[in-house]
């Protein structure tokens, strides 16, 4: 869905560049971009948006090279959320936000068509759609930003660190919603996250980003299990596999604080028997 | 040491009070961290220790907060900041220089710093924070993580008793975020000056604060040793706050195993827990 | 737009000169644009402003400055030349007088609006603010107010360039519509624009005022500003710059 062949970016005024950058993500993905400030991860999910084009090399989405399109005709397919919400909420009411997004992207549907959508947007994140979005709490608004872009029903859907400056409950409620889009409806998912313990929750592929390179791509558990690669992102893989990496043996498939209890009292069982 | 007592507060345009009936202590020299959900009352809560509150957000207050002796309603706004340095949640609205080096000195220059303390001060400070290269940058030049540490430095170059922080690691990846907490360590064990910060990385405040309060609703609904908050897991979870995994482990096991295990906050108890039930 | 009003670091003569001598030759070549009529005597301020960029080594952005221009040179131009009244027709209903008083303000407008931009490349707005209130005495107060105003703007830029980013994303065609298409994109760029600046602005007050806002006075800034050799041979100039304008 998402294809990138050798892509390089550079800034004039010295924000992070990417230097020949490729990885394919099937339909249907959910990956996330590790690496630290400056690696170059914003940057990357901005090409794929096409909000910045590559110097060099290519982005595809569903085959299609994006220079063949414009950013704003690309939104029907492709939904963006920013870190910050405020910037893209600009009607007095939720109802209205969603509509507005709506109209813009699909202008082909009839008003019945959209207020239906709308109204069916509504209910799915349980706005009234009467809520004034600035009087809402900053994770409130950033789900009012989801649901409008989730309104298009995109088929790939960027996040640029979309759970910065939210709380534990509404960082849930925001990535549980992600999922929920990934699993039933096949949106492929990129996203840039800080907290490790939320990728490894919620994304199944790692791409490893450090000083505008990509160091490596695989799946979740065996990116955070290699510590060499880990430490040249400086990335800390998240408590429980850091765990298991410690004790070694069967606690290494455990990622849970339950999976790793389980094992503890499997290896205590196991002790006895052999006792 | 800073003292609250029965602290409520409800903002001139505001309709629900953004603290009710809030009590605290601080000694001198302890470290804070302050958890809880969005709409919690924790930013109110830094600007009333910080003065700003009543002296620049007005509206409805009872009870009373001393810092140091001082009763932040009688004393005026200059004298508690001398004392107390506030780092702003919104970095970008806290930078008021278009330059690192101007940003630095507004505050020494307006506290009356003797002049021959100035340059030191600035450079002391601008080393702490790791960022003395940046000196001479514009503001507009740098990224959303620097401009924190600018922030930061332009705090601490003040030299102030009590350091508050509001979610200073905002922008900032797990390894600076350690850094400026690593810091702020230093900071607390080698100069005793005491840190309050506000805080959503709730592995970060438990490796490096010493005390926790939870607020929910406006409400303190948790203080007390890190340790001992943790134990309640079910109640900051119930609050919308989460613990740490390796806490969640411990949880698991007591389970489990059907007694009471110790509570675990960082990997390496959680490791020693582990390799003392297998013997 | 953002880097118009940026500080260009550097240690030039214009760079090291006082704050307000700066301010000073800025008026100076604005007031004489305005005093004088005759076009040799723009064109000479046009070259004194264009020295003054090529001494402080900010020539790039002083071709920034002078393209920035172009449109609305170019505009003022075709009007004056086609309004003009009297004179000798040159072609169609433009006159040589009519050409004549059209490039005066073209130039007039250019000579006036590059010596404050220029300015304030080479010069730190705090280095400005602490000048005026030691040297001139200005309160501090209103001396903040401009030094706030002017930290605002990359600020400004850089939030709108924000949302136009993330409103593009969204379908609205900022990178294509043109002309009367770009009226209905006002609602999306500005109301998110408002809410954030209003916030901004509580904020930045709150943060002046815990570092001691109230507590500064003339003497607060580390820096000392007294006027130098230079300085006064940029007085001599500002002079016989005045005076050629007026004489001539």
């Amino acid at each position: 869905m998402i294809t990138l062949e050798h892509v390089s970016f550079s800034y004039a005024n010295g924000q992070p560049s990417v230097k020949d950058v490729s990885f394919h993500l099937p339909k249907g993905e959910f990956a996330a971009i590790l690496g630290p400030n400056g690696a170059g991860k914003t940057t990357t999910v901005r090409l794929v948006d096409g909000l910045l084009q590559p110097a060099e090399g290519r982005v595809m989405i569903d085959g299609s090279d994006l220079r063949e399109s414009r950013v704003s005709d690309r939104a029907r397919k492709v939904g963006f959320l920013f870190q910050n919400p405020d910037r893209q909420i600009c009607k007095n009411t939720v109802r209205e936000e969603i509509l507005f997004g709506l109209r813009t992207v699909r202008p082909d549907l009839s008003e019945e068509a959209l207020q239906a959508r709308a109204e069916e947007t509504l209910a799915d994140f349980s706005f009234t759609g009467k809520e004034e979005p600035f009087s809402l709490s900053r994770g409130q608004r950033q789900r009012v930003a989801l649901a409008s872009i989730l309104a298009v029903e995109p088929e790939v859907l960027i996040l640029d660190e979309p759970t910065t400056g939210l709380d534990y409950r509404e960082c849930c409620h925001i990535m549980d919603r992600i999922r929920k889009m990934n699993e039933e409806k096949q949106v492929t998912i990129l996203m840039v996250c800080h907290d490790m313990e939320v990728v490894l929750d919620y994304a199944r592929q790692a791409l490893v980003m450090a000083d505008g390179r990509l160091l490596a791509c695989g799946p979740i558990r065996d990116i955070f299990r290699d510590t060499a690669l880990m430490e040249q992102a400086s990335v800390l893989p998240p408590q429980m596999i850091g765990l298991g990496l410690r004790l070694g043996g069967t606690f290494l498939e455990a990622d849970t604080p339950d999976a790793m209890a389980d094992a503890l009292i499997a290896s205590l069982r196991k002790g006895g028997t052999e006792k | 040491m800073i003292c609250i007592q029965d602290l409520s507060f409800t903002y001139k345009n505001g309709t629900e009070p953004a603290l009710r009936e809030v009590s605290l202590t601080l000694p001198d020299g302890d470290f804070l961290g302050v958890i809880g959900p969005a709409g919690a009352g924790k930013t109110t809560l830094t600007r009333a220790i910080a003065g700003m509150i009543p002296h620049h957000y007005t509206g409805d207050y009872y009870g009373s907060v001393t810092v140091n002796g001082l009763d932040t309603v009688e004393t005026p706004l200059d004298q508690i900041s001398r004392l107390v340095g506030t780092v702003f949640q919104d970095v970008e609205s806290q930078i008021i220089s278009p330059v690192v080096e101007d940003e630095m000195l507004y505050g020494l220059e307006n506290f009356g710093v003797p002049r021959a303390e100035i340059p030191r001060r600035l450079e002391e400070a601008l080393g702490m924070v790791g960022i003395a290269d940046l000196r001479e940058r514009s503001i507009a030049s740098l990224s959303g993580g620097q401009r924190q540490k600018v922030a930061i430095a332009s705090i601490l170059a003040l030299k102030p008793q009590i350091l508050v922080l509001d979610e200073p690691t905002g922008e900032l990846d797990p390894r600076s975020s350690r850094q400026i907490f690593t810091l702020l360590r230093k900071l607390n064990e080698e100069q005793g000056i005491t840190v309050i910060i506000v805080e959503q990385k709730i592995m970060l405040l438990c490796e490096f604060a010493r005390h926790l309060a939870v607020l929910n609703e406006g409400r303190v609904m948790r203080q007390g040793e890190v340790r001992e908050v943790l134990a309640h897991a079910e109640d900051l979870e119930a609050a919308g706050v989460n613990c740490p995994r390796v806490t969640t482990y411990s949880r698991a096991l007591s389970a489990r195993l059907g007694e009471r295990q110790p509570v675990c906050v960082d990997l390496d108890e959680a490791e020693a827990l582990t390799r003392r039930l297998m013997k | 737009m953002n880097n118009l009003f940026e500080y260009v670091p550097g240690n030039s003569f214009i760079h090291r000169l006082n704050p307000i001598t700066k301010l000073l030759l800025t008026v100076v070549i604005c007031v004489a644009a305005f005093v004088t009529d005759r076009l040799p005597v723009l064109l000479g301020l046009l070259a004194v402003n264009l020295l003054f960029g090529l001494i402080a080594g900010v020539a790039g952005r002083t071709w920034n400055i002078l393209r920035g221009l172009l449109k609305i040179a170019v505009f003022l131009f075709l009007l004056q030349a086609l309004l003009y009244r009297g004179g000798n027709p040159v072609f169609w209903i433009i006159t040589d007088q009519g050409l004549l008083t059209a490039g005066k303000v073209v130039l007039r407008l250019v000579v006036v609006c590059m010596p404050l931009t220029l300015a304030l490349a080479v010069t730190r707005i705090s280095d400005l603010t602490n000048a005026l209130t030691q040297v001139l005495h200005v309160p501090y107060p209103y001396a903040f107010t401009l030094a706030a105003t002017i930290r605002f703007i990359p600020q400004f830029v850089e939030e709108m360039n924000g949302i136009m980013e993330a409103q593009t994303a969204r379908g609205i065609p900022f990178d294509t519509a043109r002309g009367l298409k770009k009226f209905s994109m006002i609602v999306p760029l500005c109301a998110p624009l408002l809410i954030s600046s209003v916030r901004k602005t509580d904020q930045t007050a709150a943060a002046a005022e815990v570092r001691g806002f109230r507590l500064r006075t003339r003497d607060s800034a580390y820096k000392r500003y007294p006027f130098s050799a230079g300085d006064f041979a940029v007085f001599a100039c500002c002079a016989a710059i005045l005076a050629g304008a007026i004489l001539l």
